[in-house]
């Protein structure tokens, strides 16, 4: 049968319990257990070819861009761990049949198990180690399933979420790990990887890649300190126990580290991390063990212990310990699983995993007893067992290694008999109870008959090492450490005196003197206080979830100004980052000599900007300095020449700060405080940082020669444009286009202030107005006599400005932007000086008609072009002479820029207008004429006009 | 010359049109009542749409001068933009319909950030990509504020709007140096300019300015501020939108302008975005655990997320795109299952999104509960589900790349992202006892849940052939 199938008939299978269920639960069981058993057959009747020494191989091309293949390789390390696997599951499957209550939904249960077993299969068989990555974690997520079945015990979901968190982490630690030993060998393929032991060893990247394995391996197997998830993950209903936590995933790690065990082994680094971490699992899971009072703790903690053993074993790098641990992997799997299941059996009948509330069952449950005796003699390595000759060739392998590890061992053995003989003594022996919380019996065959079929063999074993085992552990070992080399080693129950003998005997008599004392014992450990991992872990998690809740409300505690602030710092960075990543020095450039005025100048934009920042709170104060810094920067533009630039500013600078000043009004003169001294100077902080970026950016530009694109628009102005005012041809010809998008976006925007006071003045805020209470007394003059008749001097001249800037602006200074900007400005003044209501009797214009005209001019000019076959907003332009005026040019640029100008006085002045529509919604008395004192006020004819 | 350049951006100029259309329909047509049926049509045209450009031709066309740029890059990014758009607004309808929130202005904004994000990817120009980016951002910024009545959506908008303004100046300031130091906005003379002169300080600067705009628009630490308040403030249709197709749409453009524009010297681009994708990872995955709100846990895990895309991105090859580009559709097809069911939880018909209403799901719902399960820990990137391969693919870039420790960090980060979606798993099947959620949920969110979960399971056996498209976009795009 070809591997793939082997390993996609549980996946396969994992259908059927679900709807064989309906038709009884035995036959949900069997039909469960002949997928099992059809994989198994698959598998063993490729065991004679793979005990030859072949390796079997089957290959999938998945996703051959990652390096994921579906290949799948069988040799001895495979055929052990899938033998296990299948055949466990076997007697798992019989069991739980008879386990499972009939209210548990088997059928689910039984899924769950299958899908288990195809991602336990899948690991030990996959040949591409991304593939083998993808079963570890379906693992993870299938044993979170079943240990999470019973859902209603809260130890249960406790365990389980534990479980998923370390073996869950783990196994994206082992992505890492997996994907740099990839990277290394250049190929994903275990059989590649495996021959590249040199390779591997001498990169740098080897203590990450085997830090990273080691941390997939090592939570999976429950070695320290990952070991604690384990005991809490016995919530569990006892089958999942017996196969998970016993027999097959926490064999994962252990399979994991004997596969890589060729490239990885043979360090300092893998000695240390190894056989260390092992040798205190070890130790510390049989103290451990021999204090708990619940069945499964006992067995679980064993099991810790046990794991801790086979790892120290591959930790200690030597080929023949390889060998044992191999050795001790089938003998454990043996014999746990076993216990496991009499653990199952007396919870199941005695309806209690108590030891303190059994005892005294050996009469009751003879078969039990006799079971459970067997294989705990087992674990404890009493001869002629299983345990006792991997648990010899153990203790010979630490007594190598050296005195202490040697002595720990023997510590560890000692309470590892201690806790055995418990399970058997505490249990079973001593006086009969009446206080069993159920009447304890045997239970029927069918539960029975699987831990019997695994103590046969861990009696055969034990007397018939060679023939039941002995070529499966040769082949096994072959693999482990990657040649058919095998070194010397005996699997026999007499090795004459020896060292080994002595050490174990030691632990035996110890072990039992331990138990003796087990109350005294008790007593201390119960006195002790010590560190409990469960504890700690949940107690570290806490920590972190607190931590990262701190971080959290650091970075977002709501508030704008943070955001901004950390916004803000972090664009610094990049700039400076990459300030620095470039050439910044100051450039070859010759600097231009200091004079007078930008002196000045400069002086004046500071104080004015530091002003702005005393006084920010209050808000026409601020207006105003933010107007002279602006005035100043208009000078700048005349000083560098560059008047029509100079001439927007300054036009552009009075009418927002009269508009500004108009809306201002209605708001409350001062801001409240907001900041705290702390955050002023945070944020001083940032902006002094950001600033010094800019210039330091600058000054490292501006020193550097660099061409600009100014030439084209000089060389091409009066040829192309008809134009020598080249930002006038530039704005209404080159850029013709950005212009038009400007007076839109220019239009929409005043629109938008209609829609916005239009829509407020009907909402709450209207009545607000109507209760409005000028902060300040009003000034006097509102309407000063003098001002009026200025303004209306003045309005023929500023008119007759405004056209004459308009129709120079092609080759002087000027142009429809600036016009529409002075006119606007002219009746603005008008309005001031008069009052609204009667400046806009005098001018009823439209304004929304005349944005819209200004738009369809400039678009129509920019149409025109298309009747002369050019692209929309292609400039022509003529020389006429009209007598007796000289020649002069007509560009079609003008009636564009006629389109400027009215968009841009509509804008202005439909802004304007709804600025003192709020003014006519208070309650404060508006003027209805133009003067305050009028001259002609005692005439009747005057009174009339005025209302 | 215009009637082939309008031919290559045939698709864009309909849609422009047809939000035109449907908004003139809408306001002098019935208003809120026209609401529904533009907006189906809207997921019509969009379907419509992505048939247009997927059978359209796989090679790259230029139009407008080189402005504008369709290729197979382009092609695959807007089909992921056009369907995940169709399908989250349509999915949101219930949501939107029974809290009277279903304006008609809805589908049409909608259209104008997928048209300006289909003009984002197809940039081939500084001034083309910002004025997608703005089309898109604007229609966002309104969308955001959608429930005027909320307190909470108002300011969500009004953040983000702020931001999002300081962040395009940001882009701009960058753009501007960079044309000054080019002489020319158009990538490819970005490109050829620094072929022959070398990177100067101007380009660098404007290099990194320009893509500190973009971090904010993938929302990538640490310009991601914006994200959980939006995404907890908007209506949560909307949200299901900002999770996913101006995600692909932004994480599209920065690769086109890194690659395009800046190709020549990745040395100079590959450390800022290897360091925004570290953060993001590590910001996404810490803020993440303290949270309460499932709104909120996905806004910090898209910022995970896009850290990890921008892993692929970081690693400046053409793997590197198509990892991020199979990346980016695995995430949008996730992020859909998880919205689809974020919107229907309700108790008694009012909303909620607190975690911890999801105690015990699973024994009321075993067959959303196992779906929602797949999808979280695909999101977690737990083999063998989609997400993994998702991971796997921007994590194996980067180490071809040799960039080793980004992947390890890649690693660390998604073993602690693992935690809080493992979290809402656990709350699901071995919560304690609460008022469960409603149990009614509209055909096609319930159906969108469950079809993104198989594609979750069933995407394994080949990615569905996402691979190879991908590969052929990174192709075109890296050269």
């Amino acid at each position: 049968m070809s591997l793939a199938l082997i390993a996609a008939l549980p996946f396969l299978g994992a259908l059927l319990p679900g709807i064989m269920i309906r038709a009884g639960r035995n036959t949900c069981a069997l039909a469960t257990g002949s997928v099992t058993a059809l994989a198994l057959i698959g598998l063993l009747l490729h065991a004679p070819a793979v005990l030859q020494g072949e390796v079997i191989q089957t290959q999938i091309t998945w996703m051959p861009l990652l390096g994921l293949n579906a290949n799948f390789f069988l040799d001895g390390l495979g055929l052990l761990f899938a033998g296990l696997i299948l055949g466990i599951g076997l007697l798992i499957i019989t069991y739980a049949r008879f386990y499972l209550a009939k209210s548990d939904p088997m059928g689910q249960f039984y899924t769950y198990l299958l899908l288990f077993q195809g991602a336990m299969v899948g690991i030990v068989l996959s040949d591409n180690i991304l593939l083998l990555l993808i079963f570890w974690e379906l693992t993870s997520l299938s044993s979170f399933l079943l240990i999470g079945y019973w859902r209603h015990l809260p130890e249960g979901r406790q365990g389980a979420r534990m479980a998923l968190a370390v073996t869950g982490m783990g196994g994206l630690a082992l992505i890492g790990g997996m994907l740099i030993l990839g990277h290394i060998v250049g190929s994903y393929e275990l059989t590649v990887i495996l021959e590249n032991r040199e390779l591997i060893q001498q990169s740098d990247l080897y203590a990450p890649a085997l830090l990273l394995i080691l941390l997939g391996a090592f939570t999976k197997s429950a070695q320290f300190p990952f070991h604690f998830w384990l005991p809490h993950a016995m919530a569990a209903p006892t089958p999942v126990s017996a196969y998970l936590h016993s027999a097959t995933m926490v064999k994962a790690g252990l399979f994991l580290m004997a596969r890589l065990w060729p490239v990885l082994s043979g360090t300092d680094l893998w000695f240390w991390l190894v056989a260390g971490a092992g040798l205190i699992t070890m130790v510390m899971g049989a103290v451990i063990a021999l204090f708990k009072d619940d069945l499964k703790g006992l067995l679980a903690f064993s099991t810790v212990s046990h794991l801790g053993l086979i790892t120290m074993l591959l930790g200690i790098g030597t080929d023949v310990a390889a060998v044992v641990a191999v050795f001790h992997i089938i003998n454990h799997a043996t014999f746990k699983a076993a216990l496991f299941m009499t653990a199952g059996i007396i919870d199941h009948e005695a309806h209690t995993r108590d030891i303190k509330r059994l005892g005294g069952l050996r009469t009751l449950m003879p078969v039990t007893f006799v079971l459970a005796t067997v294989a705990s003699l087992s674990m404890a390595g009493i001869p002629p067992l299983n345990g006792f000759l991997s648990k010899e060739m153990m203790l010979e392998q630490a007594a190598d290694v050296g005195f202490f590890f040697g002595l720990m061992v023997t510590i560890g053995a000692m309470f590892s008999v201690a806790y055995s003989l418990r399970y058997i003594v505490h249990v079973f022996l001593g006086p009969k109870r009446d206080d069993y919380p159920a009447k304890p019996h045997d239970p029927g065959f069918g539960m029975w008959v699987s831990p019997a079929l695994l103590v046969v063999l861990v009696v055969l074993i034990g007397l018939f090492p060679n023939t039941i085992v002995g070529p499966l552990v040769a082949t096994t070992g072959g693999a482990v450490i990657g040649s058919t080399d095998l070194p010397y080693y005996s699997l026999a129950l007499w090795h004459g005196f020896n060292i080994a003998l002595l050490m174990s005997v030691a632990a035996v008599a110890l072990g039992y003197l331990v138990l003796r004392f087990h109350p005294l014992f008790e007593e201390l450990w119960n006195d002790a206080r010590r560190p409990e991992a469960k504890e700690i872990f949940d107690a570290l998690i806490d920590l972190c979830a607190r931590g990262a809740d701190r971080v959290t409300n650091l970075l977002h505690d709501g508030a704008m100004t943070r955001y901004l602030a950390i916004f803000t710092a972090s664009a610094v960075l990049f700039g400076f980052a990459a300030f620095m990543g470039g050439t910044h020095g100051s450039g070859t450039r010759e600097t231009l000599p200091m004079s007078v005025v930008p002196i000045i100048g400069w002086l004046l934009i500071i104080t004015a900007t530091i002003v702005t920042l005393m006084v920010h709170r209050n808000r026409l104060l601020s207006l105003v300095m933010v107007a002279v810094i602006g005035l100043i920067i208009s000078i700048g533009f005349a000083y560098l020449s560059a008047p029509d630039l100079a001439l927007t500013q300054l036009s552009v600078e009075v009418v927002t700060v009269i508009l500004l000043l108009l809306a201002l009004h209605y708001l409350p003169k001062e801001t409240p405080v907001e900041s705290t001294p702390g955050r002023r100077i945070r944020d001083g902080a940032i902006a002094g940082f950001a600033g010094l970026g800019v210039t330091g950016l600058l000054y490292a530009i501006m020193t550097r020669d660099h061409d600009t694109i100014s030439w084209f628009h000089l060389e091409q102005s009066y040829p192309g444009g008809g134009g020598t005012n080249v930002v006038n041809v530039i704005l209404v010809d080159f850029r013709g286009f950005d212009t038009f998008g400007e007076i839109i976006v220019l239009g929409v925007a005043a629109l938008g202030i209609y829609a916005i006071i239009d829509a407020a003045l009907r909402g709450p805020a209207s009545r607000r107005l109507a209760n409005f209470k000028p902060d300040f007394r009003r000034a006097g003059d509102r309407h000063p006599m003098m001002m009026v008749v200025a303004t209306r001097v003045i309005l023929p001249v500023a008119l007759t400005v405004g056209v004459f800037i308009f129709l120079r602006g092609h080759n002087e200074p000027g142009g429809g932007f600036i016009a529409g900007l002075v006119v606007s400005i002219a009746l603005l003044m008008q309005y001031m000086a008069s009052g609204f209501t009667w400046a806009q009797k005098r001018q009823r214009f439209d304004y929304h008609a005349i944005i819209a005209a200004g738009i369809i001019i400039a678009a129509l000019t920019g149409v025109g072009s298309w009747f002369y076959d050019a692209p929309f907003l292609s400039s022509a332009f003529d020389y006429y002479t009209i007598p007796p005026l000289s020649e002069f040019e007509l560009a079609s640029a003008i009636a564009f820029d006629v389109g400027v100008f009215l968009t841009v006085v509509g804008s202005v002045m439909l802004a304007l207008a709804e600025l003192s529509r709020i003014g006519r919604h208070t309650s404060v008395s508006v003027n209805k004429d133009a003067m305050d004192i009028d001259p002609r006020a005692d005439t009747p004819a005057a009174k009339v006009e005025g209302h | 010359m215009i009637a082939s350049d309008l031919t290559v951006a045939l698709p864009e100029v309909l849609l422009a049109v047809f939000a035109m259309a449907a908004l003139m329909a809408g306001a002098y047509g019935g208003k809120d009542k026209l609401a529904v049926p533009i907006l189906w049509a809207t997921a019509a045209v969009f379907v419509l749409m992505a048939l247009v450009i997927g059978v359209g031709s796989y090679e790259t066309r230029t139009a407008f001068g080189g402005l504008f740029i369709a290729d197979a890059f382009a092609q695959f990014s807007k089909l992921i933009i056009l369907i995940s758009a169709a399908v989250v607004m349509v999915m949101g309808q219930d949501y939107l319909t029974s809290r009277n929130l279903m304006r008609f202005e809805y589908p049409v904004l909608i259209t104008l950030a997928v048209v300006g994000m289909m003009v984002m990817v197809s940039a081939g120009d500084l001034i083309t990509l910002y004025m997608g980016l703005e089309l898109q951002s604007l229609s966002l910024y309104v969308i955001a504020a959608m429930r005027r009545d909320s307190q909470k959506s108002t300011e969500a908008g009004l953040k983000y709007f702020i931001l999002g303004a300081l962040a395009s100046g940001l882009l701009l300031y960058g753009a501007s140096l960079a044309y000054g130091y080019a002489g020319t906005t158009q990538f490819a003379g970005i490109i050829s300019t620094i072929d022959e002169d070398g990177m100067s300080l101007g380009l660098l600067m404007g290099l990194a300015f320009i893509l500190a705009g973009l971090a904010f628009k993938v929302s990538a630490a640490p310009f991601h501020m914006w994200t959980p308040d939006v995404y907890e403030g908007a209506p949560t249709a909307v949200t299901a939108f900002f999770a996913t197709a101006p995600k692909v749409a932004a994480m599209a453009l920065l690769a086109r302008v890194v690659h395009e524009a800046f190709g020549a010297v990745p040395g100079d681009w590959s450390q800022i975005i290897a360091l925004l994708a570290v953060l993001s990872m590590f910001v996404g995955a810490i803020a993440a655990i303290g949270q309460r709100d499932i709104k909120r846990l996905m806004a910090y895990s898209s910022i995970t997320h896009m850290g990890f895309a921008m892993v692929g991105l970081a690693a400046g090859s053409a793997q590197g795109v198509q990892a991020m580009l199979i990346y980016m559709a695995i995430y949008v097809t996730m992020n859909i299952g998880m919205f689809a069911f974020i919107l229907s939880m309700s108790r008694d018909g009012r909303p909620v999104t607190t975690i911890d209403s999801l105690n015990q799901y699973a024994k009321a719902e075993p067959l959303r509960a196992l779906a929602l399960l797949i999808l979280l820990f695909s999101l977690a990137g737990v083999p063998p589900l989609v997400g993994f391969f998702g991971k796997f693919y921007v994590l194996w870039a980067a180490v071809e790349a040799g960039m080793i420790w980004l992947a390890v960090a890649g690693v660390i980060a998604s073993v602690i992202g693992a935690f809080y979606y493992l979290r809402i798993v656990y709350y699901m099947y071995f919560g304690v006892e609460t008022d469960p959620l409603d149990s009614a949920m509209p055909p096609i969110q319930s159906g969108l849940l469950i079809a993104s979960a198989a594609i979750m399971v069933l995407g394994v056996v080949n990615l569905f052939g996402v691979e190879g498209l991908a590969a052929m976009a990174a192709d075109s795009l890296v050269r």
